[in-house]
């Protein structure tokens, strides 16, 4: 199989609305570092290190039962091609270095990544959709339980999985879960809550990972600490931080409700308005809209609008996949139109076909 | 010079991208580095940088408490295996390779502390492979803080199962041989 089903199937698993608290959790990912004990690290690997750890995991991967893999060289792609697995959270940014020599194997599903020569030898990425912390967990430690049959493992009594960086050295597991939290953006009060989570060992940053900014509204909460306390223990206390969260989100959103309901529903239908009309749409205010949106139908103010379209968008906004759309590199002004148009088309195209449903029903 | 990317048109740009380890410089068209503008990425975008929280936080006073301010570190020891100093680590806020983690053995635990809420210890998953008997171990530590747990809030049955868990974990450790640390 080539890779250019990866790249072309734009919706990927976790982008598809379900899963516990769907209406506020986008997807829960579970990322585990690894490296082999009788290589250099990465960092200080030669090409030929890098090949051997590359093999290596490829013959451990033949030999999982459950999940068929394909493996894809980054030196192998073209950068928008890169850019692409990038947006699709399928890569780190990092990976696609064409110096590194990284590859990743990619299960049919895109459920399971398993990036080779990242910052550590080995990094098994699982995401699902919505809130699934245990089942995203569980996932990952089955793929990794099912390597380290084959593959000798960097381990220490003491410190655990050894890593590249001291800050995952342990359990090497960062757990994240991406939450929508419109609600408490508005009312400020996430400003309280950012630093408060930090204090217990849980970092929130905006959901593209450009500095602390949260595009759209979208955080993602992960684990600070790996060391010292078993995963389970980790993913308890990750698991409870979202339970707060949502639940807080929630009060927010009845609260906002009750005391301006004009006010919000006006905020909320010129979004709509803006992502169906506009003919130049910047990504920064289409990620904007899309939020407004987004809590438009979970109040049930916004009807006629599958929320999987809604993630679905919100991917295929971002420059490489309207480039590949486009099959051209665009300027950023025509990026800017691209996008406007695509919103229209399939925002338009869905409830056209919504109110036909409903005109058929009369 | 023609561009390095498309090697049609002549190089008019000089196109630098620093990366954790170095500068990347290259010569590119006005439309290729244009083009690479647009897919310019930072690889390291970690809240926290490591490299800074190890080099300046921990690195000089913390760490060294009887070096200057002014003083150069020492470079510590060295690693055998990629030869990475414990100075150039505090630099880079990276390990080179698995060796390195026994050769900085020393220093590590205040690394750690200072990165993991005071945690220096794991305590979370172990290859079954590399150990069954020191997973066996570990679970026996956890039965037993269980254990003491549920006798100081009294839950004496939950306690009684505990035990009895304990119990057979300890028939399962001396079937493969003798422990004195841990019976």
């Amino acid at each position: 199989m080539s890779f250019e089903k990866f790249i072309k199937q734009e919706l990927t698993g976790w982008m598809v609305a379900e899963g516990e608290h769907a209406d506020i959790v986008l997807s829960t990912r579970i990322r585990l570092a690894r490296n082999l004990q009788d290589y250099p690290f990465p960092i200080s690997a030669t090409q030929e290190d890098a090949n051997d750890v590359s093999k290596a995991l490829n013959q451990a991967v033949e030999t999982m039962q459950d999940d068929h893999f394909t493996s894809i060289t980054m030196e192998d792609l073209s950068p928008l091609e890169r850019q692409i697995l990038v947006e699709k959270h399928l890569v780190s940014p990092q990976l696609i270095n064409p110096k590194k020599h990284g590859s990743v194997l990619l299960s049919e599903d895109e459920t399971i990544s398993i990036m080779v020569n990242e910052e550590d030898h080995i990094r098994i990425q699982c995401i699902y959709p919505g809130f699934q912390i245990d089942q995203a967990y569980e996932q990952a430690d089955q793929v990794d339980s099912e390597l380290e049959v084959n593959l000798n493992y960097a381990f220490d009594e003491t410190f655990g999985y050894l890593t590249s960086c001291p800050s995952n050295t342990g359990t090497g597991m960062r757990a994240s879960v991406m939450m929508h939290l419109p609600a408490l953006t508005i009312t400020k009060q996430i400003e309280r809550i950012i630093p408060a989570i930090s204090r217990l060992g849980m970092v929130v940053r905006g959901s593209y990972g450009e500095g602390s900014e949260a595009l759209g509204n979208i955080y993602q909460i992960s684990n600070q600490i790996t060391l010292g306390k078993s995963e389970e223990e980790i993913l308890k206390d990750l698991e409870s931080i979202s339970k707060r969260l949502i639940a807080h989100e929630k009060k927010s959103r009845e609260l906002l409700l009750a005391k301006s309901e004009v006010h919000l529903e006006n905020r909320l239908f010129r979004s709509l308005g803006t992502l169906t009309h506009s003919r130049i749409l910047p990504s920064a205010e289409a990620a904007k809209c899309l939020s407004d949106v987004r809590l438009g139908i979970d109040l049930g103010i916004i009807e006629n609008i599958d929320m999987t379209i809604l993630n679905e968008l919100m991917i295929f906004m971002q420059p490489g996949f309207l480039q590949q759309y486009a099959k051209e590199e665009l300027t950023s002004d025509k990026r800017d139109i691209l996008r406007a148009q695509l919103f229209r088309d399939r925002l338009g195209i869905e409830r056209s076909a919504a109110q036909e449903k409903d005109n058929d029903s009369l | 010079m023609l561009c390095e990317n498309c090697k049609e048109r002549p190089a008019t740009v000089v196109f630098k991208q620093e990366t954790s380890n170095d500068v990347i410089e290259r010569h590119l068209c006005d439309k290729c580095a244009f083009y690479s503008q647009t897919f310019s990425f930072s690889p390291d975008q970690e809240p926290l940088s490591i490299q800074q929280f190890l080099a300046h936080w921990l690195g000089g006073s913390e760490l060294f408490p009887e070096q200057k301010a002014d003083e150069r570190l020492p470079d510590g020891p060295k690693c055998p295996s990629c030869g990475l100093t414990f100075h150039r680590f505090l630099d880079i806020g990276k390990f080179g390779c698995a060796v390195c983690y026994e050769t900085f053995k020393g220093q590590l635990p205040r690394v750690f502390a200072k990165l993991h809420n005071g945690h220096t210890q794991h305590r979370g998953k172990i290859p079954v492979s590399l150990n069954e008997r020191f997973a066996l171990k570990r679970k026996l530590e956890d039965i037993r803080t269980k254990m003491q747990e549920a006798v100081e809030n009294e839950r004496f049955e939950e306690a009684a199962t505990l035990r009895d868990e304990a119990n057979q974990v300890k028939q399962q450790l001396s079937d493969g041989g003798d422990d004195q640390h841990v019976i």
